[in-house]
């Protein structure tokens, strides 16, 4: 190098020393991330605005039922939607139920069951438009959750104590590392982290298919509230409630069976009961309907798990995420041959998988934000061979089948589609969250 | 001083100076292949309340320059890298370019610039975190030892700029957790180009 060049190398080095003391990766991490604000609301104030009002745009829709022509949407924790569904193409909503702390609801004939709090509450739908409060039975469920946050009844003032829910969004600055290095700071202790676990299903929108029988309603894979012979049954987070319901208009609290911790759904399947809980599957001989007795449990780790079955086969989706941690995301086959002794059949692998429904040959599985899955399932070892259809950029938590028609609910709306071909699934109608459409 | 201002000027024309060749020019393709190193720091602040933190970040690149020498000075082309961050593996694909500020040395000044985006095709991501590329950015200065044309050998610095977000699971109160991550980085690299 000649001489005269030196001068430019030279002015070039502080230029480098200072990029080296100036290059700072910036990275910041954005959660949005629920608040908790405890709340009092006393059991004559929660009785107290149980109205029918005018029909409304869904907000935070949880679990969906059917009967006949009707839907019924819940709004989480606030009430239930009333939609007349005669018309599939555009489905119209007639009337708005609001009923404090309702996640859950059940239909016989004409009398609409949904828990507010610790009450349940029989509604008269008659005229779906107007539907009338019957009776209650008070304080009967005594904990429960709703998008993370619990609430509990105080028997000594009558009231319940819950936690209000916000969302916010909150930005931290990391290392750019796959994970921040101090996780000490959101961890809130064990406590909460199993509370927040258990929650999550109540949140849920559901839907999946149990057997309708006469005058009853269709609920879904992650429903709390399943109707049989002269039961309602209801899960908790613990035990399972038989209310008896031979007199629709006045269920009476009949019996409570405990069944463990951490319990999140019921799938009554002939004369069986289907318990999805974060532990296991639970199966419950119900051949007298008045004292379901426990046959056996499935245990897997520890995952949010809704459960169908088709003759001898369980379908349990496990999946990870927010409350579900510490599990993989998969499908389970359990051949239930015999009740007694559950046997894996095979595991397939899924992305997030949430509600799902069988109309067999045709399994719909909802996979979270990567959409909605259609498989065939006659060979039961190659399910993952026998995807049918795969539907993606929309958001699916769960899934109804009503055989040529399929409901699905994600967190941006509620859809119908003509499943003549599962290889082909059409949109039919579309309500979408936040806007007043169907109304 | 006049010895430094010139190249500099001359990197300001650019455009106009390489407009002006001489017809003689032959086009033909050039290649510039460097390994070089990604330095910099993070500055983070890992819980609140806490201090700010520094760590220092080295990371390996290496990149390649496919062109065209479209006159003496400038040639065109497609830079194709990879760069391996410490919790990403990126493959940035940039339109480039490579122009001699200084002429007929042996050691000839020369402005690089290169800017697309960066792929994470090849980074293997752990379960539930999806990892995303974004814009990648590569203005530089070097130094070309060689006869003008021969095999040269290079010596480079410049500024990386880097995008990548990074979807990760949501923590138990969380609905969802994202990470946006800017790289800036000082590019030191070694070269040859032919």
């Amino acid at each position: 190098m000649r001489a005269t060049r030196l001068p430019l190398l030279l002015l070039l080095l502080p230029v480098l020393l200072l990029g080296l003391a100036s290059c700072n990766d910036r990275c910041e991490e954005t959660r949005i991330t629920r608040r908790f604000t405890p709340v009092t609301l006393s059991l004559l104030e929660l009785r107290n605005d149980l109205k029918t009002e005018a029909p409304r745009a869904m907000e935070h829709p949880g679990k969906i039922y059917v009967r006949d022509k009707y839907l019924f949407i819940n709004e989480v924790k606030e009430g239930i939607h009333i939609i007349d569904n005669s018309n599939p193409a555009s489905p119209r909503a007639v009337a708005f139920v609001r009923i404090p702390g309702n996640g859950d609801m059940a239909v016989r004939g004409n009398i609409l069951y949904a828990d507010s709090y610790s009450d349940l509450v029989a509604l008269d739908i008659t005229d779906p438009t107007q539907p009338k409060e019957v009776s209650r039975v008070g304080e009967v469920f005594k904990s429960g959750m709703f998008d993370g946050g619990s609430w509990n009844y105080n028997a000594s003032i009558r009231a319940i104590n819950e936690q209000k829910v916000e969302y916010v969004t909150e930005t931290v600055t990391t290392n750019c590392e796959e994970n921040a290095v101090n996780p000490g700071w959101w961890w809130g202790g064990g406590v909460a982290f199993l509370m927040a676990d258990a929650s999550f299903s109540r949140a849920q929108s559901s839907v999946a298919a149990s057997a309708p029988s006469g005058g009853d309603g269709k609920g879904g894979s992650m429903a709390r509230f399943a109707l049989y012979d002269r039961y309602l049954y209801t899960v908790g987070q613990n035990d399972l409630k038989l209310f008896d319901v031979s007199n629709p208009a006045k269920p009476v609290d009949f019996a409570t069976v405990n069944l463990g911790w951490g319990i999140e759904t019921i799938f009554p399947y002939k004369d069986k009961l289907f318990i999805g809980s974060m532990t296991g599957m639970h199966i419950y001989d119900n051949s007298n309907p008045a004292s379901p007795q426990k046959l056996s449990v499935f245990e897997h780790l520890r995952a949010c798990d809704p459960v169908v079955v088709q003759d001898n086969i369980a379908y349990v989706t496990l999946r990870t995420g927010t409350a579900c941690t510490n599990a993989q995301n998969q499908l389970d086959l359990v051949d239930i041959t015999d009740l007694t002794r559950p046997q894996l059949i095979k595991s397939y692998s899924m992305q997030n998988p949430h509600g799902l429904s069988i109309d067999y040959p045709t399994l719909y599985l909802c996979e979270g934000q990567h959409g909605l899955k259609t498989f065939d399932v006659s060979d039961r070892f190659g399910v993952d061979k026998n995807l049918l259809y795969h539907m993606k950029n929309l958001d699916a938590y769960d899934v109804i089948t009503m055989g040529k028609t399929l409901l699905m609910i994600g967190k941006d709306g509620f859809y119908q589609f003509d499943a003549t071909n599962p290889r082909e699934l059409r949109q039919i109608s579309k309500l979408v969250v936040g806007k007043k459409n169907g109304i | 001083m006049k010895k430094v201002l010139i190249p500099l000027l001359a990197a300001l024309g650019f455009v106009t100076a390489a407009m002006g060749q001489n017809a003689s020019f032959k086009k033909a393709y050039v290649n510039h292949t460097e390994i070089g190193l990604l330095l910099g720091n993070v500055r983070y602040v890992p819980y609140v309340g806490s201090g700010e933190m520094v760590e220092k970040r080295q990371n390996l690149t290496v990149q390649m320059f496919n062109g065209l020498q479209l006159s003496r000075r400038l040639a065109a082309g497609v830079t194709v890298g990879m760069d391996r961050y410490t919790a990403a593996l990126v493959t940035p694909i940039m339109a480039g370019v490579r122009y001699d500020l200084t002429r007929k040395e042996n050691a000839r000044f020369f402005a690089s610039a290169d800017a697309g985006y960066g792929f994470t095709w090849f980074h293997s991501d752990a379960t539930n975190y999806h990892t995303q590329g974004g814009l990648a950015l590569n203005p530089g200065l070097g130094l070309r030892f060689g006869k003008p044309a021969a095999t040269n050998f290079t010596l480079s610095m410049g500024y990386k700029y880097q995008q990548v977000t990074v979807d990760k699971p949501p923590f138990w109160t969380d609905t969802e957790r994202t990470e946006t991550r800017l790289y800036n980085r000082l590019a030191l690299r070694l070269g040859l180009s032919f």
